[in-house]
């Protein structure tokens, strides 16, 4: 293998924040290897070095006998320009080994407006942007993360797509390949063989078909089941939690040891994806939690740990967790956070136990300002759960709290919009009242709103996103409801949130797209400074796509839609009836709190809930 | 009441590819280590209790050290070879403690001590080169003072003052070697590069600098010099 490095190193002196492409961190692992996986996090290294999958997946390609891990980031603007500017090729960090040298391209999709980012990293390794024009010798590309249950949009660009979770799939994959390798297959049959891999989806094998016009569904070939199922880990305990992980020196963001103590929440909000997709609920043991945690610690020498999941307060013993950690972690300076908290769940017990007597901010998210509406995206939280919980934490000494909100939900009418501004007030006056007159003036509501984007495989994946103009029009009411004095609120921009939608439910059409932004000048769109929205637009001009019939367009609810070929083990049906009820503002339970509700994630995957202990709603 | 603390003096090196890291993540590296090492360290009181660490003058991205110093209070004792075995086998290779030592409580910071910093400049450059710079060295210390930008600002540096010796020019087949001795002041230190280069840029040298190593630390004490550790 080639060593870059001696390529790499004067290109170093130009460019901003050299580190990220220097490796030498601690828990790096560098070794012989015949077989070389590159982990690519399709953002920059800061971003990509606190995902926690990644960690997860170095661990469990590093733990297979002669396979060498290694990650991969984006390189920012300026490196990358230096790269081109002296013929240096995309290299993995560990070994210095060019991207294209290596067996296996692993990449994440973590957030739609990273796609442009993966054709980046494609084009700096040399690698053909799209599957059907590599040769036998280019390394296949696997995408896989939370993307991939409508993996359309970036279909033409991957040789496979793993759907669900990687743990177990991960050596599957390594292994269907190295018999392909050793057996001298072509890569047509390699990739025929992956897909005989559960949860590996070949694009190459569907055919998307269409009628006038109108997609119809699409053709698997006779190699290809006609529908890929998700890969589900039945017990999170099977592997622990990454221990020895790789420690940055720059400052990233989550700079921190995490132990994930749960994976899938049941909560059942109808407008969230990963509540729908990471079915069913498996939590980790209190035990292999504070077990994890502090060999992490010990391991990484970091000076915060956090419990990371879906929705960690839910975790059946997290009371018992944070006492056990926070008796151990005494004297140290060493922290414990949780990544945000349910208004339900918090109490003051465990905010204390959280920040060994710091106060930050607390973080809620009712989402919606009318119970209706609450109601009716089923965020089963109510107005007196807000009430008690702020009253609760500023009687404590807290002075400040961000509560998250939305726009563009369905049925949402202006009572709702002006709903939130009211709602926000009497946070802040319940807040006052409990705050000595001294301190009142240090008192701080943040207002965070973003605008409803419907994703697939939740009830809401037919509705229409509210066009541009009205989510304007919203937004200067809502300001216009929203007090003043004492509340900081902002928006999220809504041309991110209207690209959004059109990359998370586009067809395979939306392909050309993706790479006809990425050629003029589109990456790094993910950081608002480099986001330029005149990038996609041209980009939609010159595709002929027109991006509102994605975006703000009614489905039927009998229509074929790109992702219907993905499983996500619930079923349609469920979905449907859960667009009713929504529709009827009727909500639905959490079947790890009550019973069942039917939403077919156990019996498809032969999988079931997993609780620590009981949960007590 | 104070509780009792040992304050542990560890001299480390920031070299090879680490020499990219920045002032904090320097820091932060050398924390991450010592709690690794499981040090018994002492911790701040206030608010947001952290770890009790100092650390001598920063050095710039891309400027390697060969003997760089941070002081760290420990609330027990730990024999000091034991603490040096177990800082090097939590440490990466590149930011790496190389001796420690316990010093007083009383004795002023780091920062305040360590006055006098010892660099190598390297350069590549025409054959011309060394004595070109030594001339120019030579025109630059008899003017007095030097006038530097850096990021849009003008500092004077008096000379007399700041170098406390003359630069001292060697040549190793086609690489040139300035080794420079330069007071730090209260205002700042003279950055060895604005040094080279204002030389350079003098006589129009035909050179580039291609690495800078800060060599030693040392501190200044009744006009000799020592070790600070």
């Amino acid at each position: 293998m080639s060593d870059l490095w001696s390529r790499v190193e004067p290109l170093l002196a130009g460019v901003e924040r050299p580190t990220r492409y220097i490796n030498s961190e601690w828990g790096a692992r560098h070794g012989d290897a015949d077989y070389r996986v590159a982990l690519v996090y399709p953002d920059a290294y800061e971003i990509g070095m606190a995902n926690q999958a990644l960690q997860i997946l170095y661990d469990r390609f590093g733990a297979i006998d002669g396979v060498a891990a290694e990650r991969v980031f984006v390189p920012w603007t300026d490196m990358a320009d230096a790269m081109r500017a002296a013929a240096v090729p995309l290299y993995t960090l560990e070994s210095c080994t060019p991207v294209s040298a290596c067996d296996l391209v692993g990449i994440t999709l973590p957030y739609e407006l990273t796609y442009q980012n993966i054709l980046e990293v494609l084009d700096l390794a040399g690698i053909p942007l799209r599957a059907a024009d590599r040769a036998e010798n280019d390394p296949l590309v696997i995408g896989g993360g939370p993307c991939a249950f409508n993996p359309e949009p970036m279909a033409p660009f991957f040789d496979a797509i793993l759907v669900g979770d990687g743990e177990d799939a991960a050596a599957e994959i390594v292994s269907a390949h190295r018999l392909a390798i050793a057996s001298g297959l072509s890569r047509a049959e390699t990739l025929a063989a992956l897909a005989r891999v559960p949860g590996v989806y070949v694009p190459a094998l569907y055919e998307p078909q269409y009628e006038d016009g109108v997609f119809v569904g699409v053709t698997a070939s006779a190699d290809a089941p006609a529908v890929v199922r998700k890969r589900v880990l039945a017990d999170l305990d099977t592997y622990r939690s990454p221990i020895c992980t790789v420690v940055p020196f720059m400052d990233v963001v989550h700079d921190r040891a995490g132990v994930e103590v749960l994976r899938g929440c049941a909560r059942g909000c109808r407008f969230c994806q990963a509540g729908m997709v990471y079915r069913p609920v498996r939590e980790r043991s209190a035990d292999s939690i504070v077990r994890d945690a502090t060999a992490a610690l010990q391991c990484t020498g970091y000076d915060e740990v956090s419990l990371t999941s879906l929705s960690t307060a839910d975790h059946s013993q997290l009371e018992d967790v944070l006492r056990r950690l926070s008796r151990r972690l005494e004297g140290t300076g060493v922290t414990v956070s949780l990544p945000s908290l349910r208004v339900d769940a918090f109490n003051v017990q465990v905010a204390r136990l959280l920040g060994g007597g710091k106060k930050t901010g607390l973080t809620f998210a009712p989402e919606a300002g009318t119970q209706r509406l609450r109601n009716v995206i089923n965020k089963n939280v109510t107005e007196e759960d807000l009430l008690r919980t702020v009253t609760q934490a500023f009687s404590a000494g807290w002075r400040r709290v961000k509560l998250y909100f939305m726009i563009g939900l369905p049925t949402e009418t202006d009572e709702d919009i002006t709903g939130i501004g009211e709602l926000v007030g009497r946070v802040f006056r319940a807040a006052r009242e409990v705050t000595p007159p001294g301190e009142r003036g240090g008192m701080r509501v943040a207002v965070s709103v973003s605008t409803f984007v419907p994703k697939a495989h939740t009830p809401f994946q037919w509705e229409a996103q509210i066009p541009l103009e009205e989510v304007r029009r919203r937004q200067a009411l809502l300001r216009a409801s929203m007090p003043g004095k004492g509340v900081d609120l902002s928006y999220h921009d809504s041309d991110v949130s209207f690209l959004e939608g059109v990359l998370s439910r586009g067809g395979r059409e939306v392909a050309d797209v993706i790479e006809a932004a990425w050629r003029g000048g589109a990456r790094f769109d993910a950081w608002t400074e480099e986001f330029k929205p005149q990038r996609w637009a041209a980009a939609f001009e010159e595709t002929g796509i027109d991006p509102t019939t994605i975006a703000n367009r009614v489905r039927r609810v009998d229509e074929t839609l790109p992702w219907d070929h993905i499983s996500v083990g619930v079923t349609r049906a469920y979905l449907r009836i859960e667009r009713d009820n929504a529709l009827a503002a009727q909500t639905t339970v959490d079947c790890t709190f009550d019973g069942c509700t039917g939403c077919g994630v156990c019996g498809s995957s032969l999988v079931a809930n997993i609780l620590a202990g009981e949960r007590r709603g | 009441m104070a509780d009792t603390t040992f304050r542990l003096r560890v001299r480390y090196g920031k070299t090879g590819r680490l020499r990219f890291l920045s002032h904090l993540e320097v820091v932060h590296g050398l924390e991450r280590a010592a709690r690794r090492a499981g040090l018994p360290y002492a911790v701040t009181k206030g608010f947001s209790p952290h770890m009790k660490i100092s650390f001598g003058p920063a050095l710039p991205v891309g400027t390697a050290g060969l003997g760089e110093y941070l002081d760290v209070w420990l609330r027990s004792y730990v024999a000091s070879e034991d603490a040096l075995a177990l800082l090097v086998g939590a440490s990466a290779d590149g930011l790496a403690p190389e001796a420690v030592r316990y010093v007083p409580d009383r004795e002023a910071s780091l920062g305040a001590i360590l006055t006098i910093a010892k660099y190598d400049v390297v350069l590549e450059g025409g054959p011309a080169l060394p004595e070109g710079l030594r001339s120019s060295f030579a025109a630059i210390i008899a003017e007095g003072v030097l006038a530097v930008e850096h990021k849009g600002k003008q500092k004077i540096f008096e000379l007399a003052s700041t170098l406390p010796k003359e630069p001292v020019v060697s040549t190793d087949g086609g690489r040139t070697t300035v080794g420079l001795t330069v007071r730090i002041g209260e205002r700042g230190s003279l950055r060895p590069e604005a040094l080279v280069t204002a030389a350079l840029t003098r006589e129009a040298l035909d050179g580039r600098i291609a690495s800078v190593t800060r060599t030693e630390l040392l501190v200044e004490e009744d006009g000799s010099w020592r070790a600070p550790l």
